[in-house]
């Protein structure tokens, strides 16, 4: 090695002609023409390193070895795949896997990291029991070797994260757990390369502007505090002398990754999630490689990273398509195939006495459910988003998951009796007949002979009329919210909520479901017209 | 909270998604949106899931996929 630096400028040259050819190459195809560049010394595979304080960093840096020394001043190169929302879909794990292994016996220094979201959004991961596992074992397998947690990965509740965070190196420096509710996790952590190389990374997760709390139920998060992301990224500047890549690992949209690489151009790269975005190819933004890897595990992202003399040299990132790879992993798709075969799916969670029949019934339960949930005063669903005609007398989750299939958000608005006449009368005019149904309070809609709408009467359960001069908070699906015209003061707010998650929460709580005959809650009236002579 | 479409400034609850706001926008264009037959982008010009959660101020364009590029 020695002999390889005082060798002058011919082999300088020899060795950037080298690094020209690597980076003209497709990344994919990169290992045969690193393994000159990547002087490891090391024999160890990725290992984690304890946190450096911030008073220890320096020293901590300091204290490489004097191999790992010569091996950073002639050039390593390092691979890091990630991947972000990927939302319970598991099925392209076996594709990852396979191009995570052949990378790994190419030689290369492989990482892997998840910038968060990787609960809520498949019922194969989410209904597991326990919820996550499949996730978790997935993971696991793929060696997975540092995460943030996005705002979904509270979903399951903080014995589900934590759990997470146990078995994988978890970062956010700006969750701030109240004393012993999140002890696993960490603001930051430094992985070592084969070659001594130490990759600093910390993370950030989102926080909505209103609450200050990630988009998650916050029940779910309540012991846990949050400060503002970019902030606390800004502060994370000090970590820079703590190795040689300092990498952002993020979880708050790709609109914020871009302005905090405009701030902090410390910074070696961002690798992002949240809001879905498939960059493609990662960007350079003030001299910080910005990448982010779309969702549903559709995209793996490969960042490749050239160093020199302890310092990024070059460095780039793409997509690679998933549904382009050919190679699976044999045992993780047994595996996969496995986790599909999710027994929970069939496991019942409630019995009625009867066979729950018909829109006006099913409507009724599952409007119950959402008002019960989030202690509203008036719950809507529409009809066209109710996807079965019966649910039978033994309830399983997979008849839940049938009854509603779209996954949709509950959204919290406070309305005037006004405006909720607005809604239902656009409800009405969709197909001129009975679209909302309803729960807290009941209905009619009166019309003429040409069908149009005369008036709507709004009655509370016990028939007396609502009163007209205050406010109510009313729960609809994110489907009606977002393509029903109707008017509101109020902007609304999605309250982190499905309408499954609700029905059976409500299911499992042993309610009396003998109530939900065919009992009608909204109704259509012809007015009576007087003739005019 | 708002979001740009297009250009067209569409008022939303907050914590919509993707999918949420294109509703809102334009029925028709989001029927040719899940056809795979146009796409979304953010003003990067950077493809966006319909999942994706947002924040306001963000802006989002619909153009159609062009005939060579995959229907992902």
């Amino acid at each position: 090695m020695k002999r390889a630096l005082s060798a002058g400028p011919v082999l300088r040259l020899l060795l950037l002609a080298l690094l020209g050819i690597f980076f003209l190459q497709s990344c994919a195809s990169a290992p045969s023409a690193t393994t000159g560049l990547s002087a490891t010394s090391a024999t160890t595979g990725s290992t984690r390193e304890a946190l450096p304080t911030e008073s220890s960093a320096p020293a901590e840096a300091s204290a490489t070895s004097a191999t790992t020394r010569s091996s950073l001043t002639t050039g390593s190169h390092i691979v890091i795949f990630h991947s972000n929302d990927v939302h319970g879909k598991i099925d392209n794990f076996a594709k990852v896997a396979a191009i995570l292994d052949a990378e790994r016996k190419s030689g290369a220094d492989v990482f892997f990291f998840s910038a968060g979201d990787n609960f809520s959004g498949d019922p194969v991961t989410d209904l597991y029991d326990p919820p996550g596992e499949p996730m978790l074992e997935l993971l696991g397998r793929l060696g997975l070797n540092v995460l943030t947690p996005g705002n979904h990965e509270f979903d399951y509740g903080m014995g589900a994260m934590r759990k997470f965070a146990a078995r994988f190196p978890t970062v956010s420096s700006n969750i701030e757990p109240q004393p012993g509710a999140f002890p696993e996790l960490r603001p930051w952590v430094v992985l070592t390369a084969k070659d001594g190389t130490k990759i600093v990374v910390f993370g950030v997760i989102q926080i909505e502007p209103d609450n200050k709390i990630p988009s998650t139920h916050p029940d779910k998060v309540k012991d846990l505090r949050f400060s503002e992301p970019l902030a606390k990224a800004l502060e994370m500047k000090k970590l820079r002398a703590s190795g040689q890549v300092l990498i952002g690992l993020t979880h708050i949209g790709h609109e914020q990754d871009l302005l905090l690489a405009r701030q902090m151009p410390e910074l070696d790269v961002i690798v992002g999630g949240h809001s879905h975005t498939r960059v493609d190819p990662a960007e350079n933004v003030n001299g910080v490689l910005v990448a982010q890897a779309g969702s549903d595990n559709l995209f793996l992202g490969r960042i490749d990273l050239l160093l020199k003399n302890g310092r990024v040299v070059e460095k780039k990132g793409r997509l690679i398509d998933l549904s382009q790879a050919r190679d699976e992993d044999a045992t993780i798709k047994a595996m996969i195939a496995k986790f599909h075969q999710n027994p929970a799916l069939a496991r019942v969670i409630a019995k009625a006495p009867m066979e729950i029949t018909g829109k006006s019934a099913l409507g009724n339960l599952m409007t119950d459910a959402i008002r019960q949930a989030h202690n509203l005063d008036i719950a809507f669903q529409n009809n066209g988003g109710i996807r079965l005609n019966r649910l039978p007398m033994v309830i399983t989750l997979n008849n839940v998951y049938t009854l509603e299939p779209f996954g949709n958000q509950i959204v919290q608005f406070v309305m005037t009796p006004a405006e909720i006449r607005s809604l239902i009368k656009s409800s009405y005019e969709k197909r001129h007949e009975i679209d909302l149904q309803v729960s807290g309070i009941t209905y009619i809609v009166r019309i003429d002979s040409a069908r149009q709408v005369k008036d709507i009467k709004l009655n509370n359960p016990d028939g007396s009329p609502l009163a007209e001069d205050r406010t109510y908070t009313v729960g609809l699906s994110s489907y009606i919210a977002s393509s029903y015209k109707f008017d509101h003061q109020d902007p609304g707010r999605s309250l982190q909520a499905t309408v499954n998650e609700d029905l059976i929460r409500y299911l499992q709580s042993g309610v009396d479901l003998g109530v939900y005959r065919d009992v009608r809650r909204a109704f259509l009236e012809k007015a009576v017209e007087s003739s005019q002579h | 909270m708002q979001i740009k479409v297009n250009e067209q400034t569409i008022e939303i609850f907050a914590g919509a998604r993707v999918r949420d706001v294109l509703r809102k926008y334009s029925r028709a264009e989001w029927t040719l949106v899940q056809k795979k037959e146009k796409k979304v982008s953010d003003s990067h010009g950077h493809e966006v899931g319909l999942d994706g959660e947002l924040r306001g101020g963000e802006e989002l364009v619909i153009k159609a996929c062009s005939p060579a590029e995959p229907r992902s």
